[in-house]
């Protein structure tokens, strides 16, 4: 594996995982809770890198009963669960159910652009970070998937000039 | 390209006078005075902040700074810069950085010495792998 890909591996888990935290950390009133430990757990092992047991266990809860929120959120986060296993085409099928509920949902925005990005599908990607910039401009997630997004769409290596062809000054401080 | 990018890029074909790849990424030009006083021993070259690169923000620092005796470099400060963002990476640069000695029986001048840091990026070319 390339260095370069290694290093987007490693961000687009980031992302996903700051993606789930959030969402915990804020909907923790519905997610976590004894009435759904599936989802809670689901929502930790998320959290916690393991893909493949998140998924699990929130598939596993959706199939209990649970408010209509605790389903957003578990749907939200499966969203991102099959972007960390690379199973982008699932991912969307996720995604694109919670914004057929709630077309307010950033999260869900912000991680589908990330799935787009992942399939090259820039110009879709583009659409729906716009829209998660709108709702939540100054979310973490977002700016980060937005430099992925600019990064596959207009790379840019770093550049620096050191100059030291100005003339020395005076030392008035002292 | 526009005019002022223009005239930085001839300045910089003109005036290079060292081209080193600092890492994988990053391209380095060192532009290094003539009539010096003091003369660098090893230039530290800053980091290219990740949080400007992401959002493709571009600077200029210009930081001054005394050289001790045995070449240290002291009193670093920032004179001008254009986004807060380069400060930090450029004034721990040139803390990091060293002069050579001053010879004995040369006296130690109260003049300050500015480097200054040009923070840009350029496009880059992919190259498509078919295999």
């Amino acid at each position: 594996m390339s260095t370069l890909s290694a290093r987007s591996l490693i961000r687009f888990l980031f992302v996903a995982c700051l993606t789930i935290s959030s969402a915990v950390a804020q909907e923790s009133k519905t997610v976590i809770g004894p009435s759904n430990p599936e989802l809670h757990d689901g929502a930790n092992a998320l959290l916690a890198g393991d893909a493949e047991e998140g998924v699990r266990l929130t598939l596993l809860g959706l199939k209990y009963e649970s408010s209509s929120r605790d389903r957003l959120a578990a749907m939200s986060n499966l969203c991102a669960g099959y972007i960390m296993l690379d199973e982008l085409v699932t991912a969307l099928s996720y995604c694109d159910q919670v914004l057929e509920q709630n077309e307010y949902h950033w999260r869900a925005y912000s991680n589908r652009a990330l799935a787009y990005v992942k399939l090259e599908r820039y110009e879709e990607a583009e659409q729906d970070l716009q829209k998660a910039e709108s709702l939540a401009s100054n979310a973490r997630t977002v700016k980060i998937v937005r430099s992925m997004l600019l990064d596959a769409t207009d790379p840019v290596a770093p550049h620096i000039i050191i100059d030291e062809r100005r003339q020395p000054v005076e030392d008035d401080d002292e | 390209m526009t005019n002022s990018q223009t005239s930085l890029l001839t300045a910089v074909l003109l005036f290079v006078t060292a081209f080193v790849i600092a890492d994988d990424e990053t391209v380095v030009e060192y532009l290094q005075a003539d009539t010096g006083i003091r003369v660098p021993l090893q230039t530290v070259v800053p980091q290219y902040p990740e949080k400007a690169r992401r959002v493709r923000v571009e600077g200029e620092v210009e930081v001054c700074f005394n050289v001790s005796r045995d070449g240290r470099t002291k009193r670093v400060a920032v004179r001008r810069s254009t986004n807060r963002v380069f400060e930090k990476p450029s004034r721990d640069a040139v803390r990091r950085s060293t002069y050579k000695p001053l010879p004995k029986g040369k006296e130690l001048s109260g003049i300050k010495t500015c480097r200054t840091f040009r923070f840009y990026l350029s496009p880059v070319a992919i190259e498509t792998p078919y295999d």
